[in-house]
C-alpha cells in the first residue's frame, strides 16, 4: 500500500514532494500513483540498446520531469544522471545506470 | 460577494496562462496557482499563441515550460515578445537546464522557476510579484506618455531629465523647445486626425532624432515638444528633421511651419523646468518669424528674466510703500479754436528704491501676465480717487481723469462693487472717473465683458475704448459696444507721421468714429504737425508730449490751475 511511510522507506524526500503540492497529501500520492503506474523503462532500454540516443534523452528528460518533482530520489537520480549524460552526449556504457533505473522503478512500482 | 461588490479590479482573480505538456507538473502547479490565480491550460506552443493572440487583453502572465512538443517554448517566448501587441505580457519560463536560463532572460523572461520546482509558496511568490511588478510597469507606460504620440509627458520627462543631469554631471546639454505655428488653424482647417497625424509624424522624427544623436524628447503640450540633449550645434538639422509636410509633397506651402527655441549648454544649477522656461521664451522671440524660426536665450533675456523676478519679488513691498505713484498726463479738447484741458489720464510710475525710475513698459506687460495687475490697477483706482478728493477739498475744482481697466480685472465679479466702494468712500461723482478698457479686452468671452461694461455704463461711468485699432473688432460689434470715446492706438499715430506720412488710415478711423457718433482721443501725439493734421481730420481730444508728459500731482495741480 502505498503511504507516505512506505514512500520514506523507499527514499523519497517526502517532505520536499509535499511541499511542491502546497502540502497537499491526498494530492501528491495520487500523483506518485499515477508516475509508478505509467514508469515503463522499456521505452528507455531499447533506445539506449539500440544506440538510438537522441529518443533515449527525450524518453529520460519525460520521466525525470514528474520523479524529481515528486521527489521519488532512488529513481529520479539516476534517470537525471542519465539525461545529463545524454544531454552532454558522453560516450559512456549506460547500462549499469540503466540497470539501477530498472531496479528502482520495479522497486517503486511494488509499493502501488 | 454581491456583483457590485466585486466589481472592482483589485478584487478581480487575474489570469494565468499555463504551458506546460507534463500531467504531474500540470497538476502540482493547479495545486499551487489554482487558489489565487484564474489558471488557463494549455500542452503545446501552438497552442499557446493562439491563446495568447486572443485573450492577451485578460492574461497577467505566461507560465511557459522550455520542453514542449511541437515548437519549443524558446521561440514561443521569442514570438511572444516580437509582437508589439503582446510583448509587454510577463513571462516566466520553467526549466531544468540552467544553460537556458540565460538564453530566456535574454529573449525577454521576466524570470524563471528551476526544475524540479521549488515550493509551492515560492513559485506563488514569485508569480505574485511578477504580476505586480508588470501591472506596476504598465501603469507606468501609461502615465509616463502621452497617449497619442507615445512620448514621454511633460512630469517624467522632467523627471528622467534630471536623473540623467546626475548620471552625466559634466556633459554639457541643450533645452530646446519645438511648437508648431498656428496649430490651431491646422485642426480649424484639415481637422482634428490630420492635426493628430501631423503631431504623430513630428514625434516619430523626434523620437528618431534622438536614437540617432541621443537625448530624450516628450510632447508637453498640444503643439510643444521638446528636447533634452547632449550639446550640439546644428540647431537647423533637428528643425528641418521635424519639419513635416500637410501632404505627401516635400516642400512648399504644405510644410508646418516650426519654430524653435534653443537654450545651448544650460546652466545646470537651475531647475530643469526653469532651463525649459527659457528656452520657450527664447521659442516665443521668433513667434511668427518664417525667416529665422529659431530663437536662442542669450544674457540679455536671463538679465530680463532676472529683473523681472525681482519685480515680481518687490511688488507686495511696492504697494506697502507706496512705491507706485500716480502721475497724470492732461488731455485736452481739440474741438474748438483754443484747445482746453478737459481731462487726464492716470499713470503710473515705479520709483523703485534700488532701481530708481522704472518703465511701465517694463512691468506692466510682466504683471499683465502674471495677474498682478490686477492689485495694481486697484492701487491706481484707489490713489486717484484720494487725490481727486484731495483737489476737491483744498481747490474746490477737479478735472475727470480716467484710469485703466485691465482684461482681468472684468472677470472679477466684484468689480462694480470694488469700483462703488472707492467712488463712495471718496464721495466722488461718477463723472470724475472715466474707465479705459483696451479692445482686445472685447475679444474674449464677448457677451460676459459687454454685459460687464453695461453694467459699469449704467452705474454712471465713462467707458473709454483703449488702443482702438488692435482688437479687430468687427464693425458690428462696435455697434452693440458700450463705449464713450474711442482712443485710438498709438501705433496708428505713430505709422501715420513716419518718414514716408500716410495718414489715409487715420482718416479712415475718424470717418468710422464720426458715423458711430463717438469721440476720438489720440494719445503719443508729439508735434504741432501732428496736432493740426489731427484736429483738420475731426479728433476731438488730444493726449501727448505736445501738451504735456504725464506729471506728477503736484505739478499737475499747477497745470490745471494755469489752463
Amino acid at each position: 500500500m502505498l503511504t507516505l511511510e512506505t514512500l520514506k522507506e523507499y527514499g523519497a524526500d517526502v517532505n520536499t514532494g509535499l511541499s511542491r503540492c502546497a502540502n497537499n497529501e491526498a494530492l501528491y500520492l495520487r500523483l506518485v500513483r499515477i508516475a509508478a503506474m505509467d514508469l515503463s523503462t522499456d521505452a528507455l532500454g531499447k533506445a539506449l540498446r539500440e544506440g538510438d540516443f537522441k529518443t533515449a534523452f527525450e524518453v529520460a528528460h519525460k520521466l525525470k520531469g514528474g520523479l524529481s518533482n515528486l521527489a521519488l530520489t532512488p529513481v529520479a537520480e539516476p534517470i537525471g544522471k542519465l539525461t545529463d549524460l545524454l544531454r552532454a552526449q558522453t560516450p559512456v556504457d549506460y547500462s549499469e545506470l540503466y540497470a539501477r533505473i530498472s531496479e528502482q522503478a520495479k522497486a517503486l512500482t511494488a509499493l502501488l | 460577494m454581491s456583483e457590485q461588490k466585486t466589481f472592482r479590479i483589485s478584487e478581480e482573480k487575474r489570469r494565468i496562462l499555463l504551458v506546460e505538456d507534463d500531467f504531474i507538473n500540470q497538476q502540482m502547479l493547479l495545486e499551487s496557482l489554482g487558489g489565487v490565480y484564474d489558471v488557463v491550460m494549455t500542452e503545446t506552443g501552438e497552442d499557446a499563441l493562439e491563446i495568447i493572440r486572443n485573450q492577451h487583453e485578460t492574461l497577467s502572465m505566461v507560465l511557459l515550460d522550455l520542453n514542449l512538443p511541437g515548437i519549443q517554448g524558446t521561440e514561443v517566448l521569442s514570438r511572444i515578445k516580437g509582437n508589439p501587441v503582446y510583448a509587454h505580457l510577463p513571462v516566466i519560463v520553467m526549466t531544468s537546464d540552467s544553460e537556458a536560463e540565460v538564453e530566456c532572460l535574454t529573449l525577454g523572461a521576466i524570470d524563471f522557476i528551476p526544475k524540479p520546482y521549488p515550493a509551492s509558496k515560492v513559485i506563488l511568490a514569485r508569480i505574485l510579484r511578477t504580476v505586480e511588478l508588470s501591472e506596476d510597469r504598465e501603469t507606468l507606460r501609461l502615465t509616463e506618455r502621452d497617449q497619442l504620440t507615445g512620448l514621454y509627458n511633460k512630469d517624467f520627462f522632467y523627471r528622467y531629465a534630471s536623473q540623467l543631469d546626475l548620471y552625466h554631471k559634466d556633459t554639457p546639454t541643450d533645452a530646446i523647445v519645438l511648437d508648431i505655428n498656428h496649430f490651431h488653424t491646422i485642426n480649424d482647417r484639415y481637422g482634428k486626425a490630420k492635426g493628430n497625424e501631423i503631431l504623430k509624424l513630428i514625434a516619430e522624427q523626434a523620437l528618431a532624432f534622438v536614437s540617432k544623436n541621443g537625448g530624450m524628447v516628450c510632447r508637453c503640450e498640444a503643439d510643444t515638444f521638446m528636447f533634452y540633449c547632449p550639446h550640439f550645434t546644428d540647431y537647423k538639422r533637428l528643425l528641418d528633421c521635424m519639419s513635416v509636410s500637410l501632404d505627401d509633397r516635400e516642400s512648399g506651402d504644405s510644410r508646418i511651419r516650426l519654430r524653435m527655441g534653443v537654450y545651448a549648454e544650460a546652466d545646470r544649477t537651475i531647475d530643469i523646468e526653469q532651463r525649459f522656461d527659457r528656452a520657450k521664451m527664447a521659442a516665443d522671440t521668433v513667434r511668427g518669424n518664417l525667416t529665422n524660426p529659431i530663437g536662442f536665450f542669450d544674457d540679455s533675456m536671463r538679465d530680463a528674466e532676472n529683473r523681472a523676478e525681482q519685480l515680481i519679488d518687490d511688488f507686495p513691498a511696492a504697494i506697502r510703500e507706496k512705491q507706485f505713484r500716480v502721475y497724470f498726463q492732461p488731455k485736452f479738447n481739440v474741438t474748438k479754436d483754443v484747445p482746453f484741458l478737459c481731462s487726464a489720464e492716470a499713470l503710473i510710475r515705479w520709483n523703485h528704491p534700488e532701481l530708481g525710475m522704472i518703465s511701465p513698459g517694463l512691468f506692466i506687460p510682466l504683471f499683465e501676465k502674471n495677474g498682478l495687475i490686477q492689485a495694481l490697477d486697484r492701487y491706481v483706482w484707489s490713489e486717484t480717487a484720494a487725490q481727486i478728493r484731495k483737489w476737491k477739498d483744498r481747490l474746490h475744482v477737479s478735472v475727470p481723469v480716467s484710469v485703466n481697466v485691465s482684461r482681468v480685472d472684468l472677470d472679477v465679479p466684484e468689480l462694480t462693487g470694488h469700483l462703488k466702494s472707492i467712488m463712495e468712500s471718496n464721495q466722488l461723482d461718477m463723472e470724475d472717473i472715466m474707465l479705459e478698457i483696451t479692445e482686445s479686452a472685447y475679444t474674449d468671452k464677448q457677451d460676459q465683458i459687454v454685459a460687464t461694461v453695461k453694467e459699469l455704463r449704467k452705474m454712471g461711468f465713462r467707458i473709454e475704448m483703449d488702443d482702438f485699432g488692435t482688437g479687430y473688432s468687427s464693425l458690428s460689434m462696435l455697434l452693440s459696444m458700450p463705449i464713450d470715446a474711442l482712443k485710438l492706438d498709438i501705433q496708428f499715430i505713430r505709422h501715420a507721421f513716419k518718414e514716408n506720412k500716410d495718414t489715409r488710415l487715420l482718416e479712415i478711423m475718424f470717418l468710422l468714429a464720426k458715423s458711430f457718433q463717438v469721440p476720438t482721443i489720440a494719445e503719443g501725439v508729439e508735434t504741432e504737425e501732428q496736432f493740426r493734421v489731427l484736429k483738420s481730420m475731426g479728433c476731438d481730444v488730444i493726449q501727448g508730449y505736445y501738451f504735456s508728459k504725464p506729471l506728477p500731482p503736484e505739478e499737475f495741480e499747477k497745470f490745471f490751475t494755469k489752463h
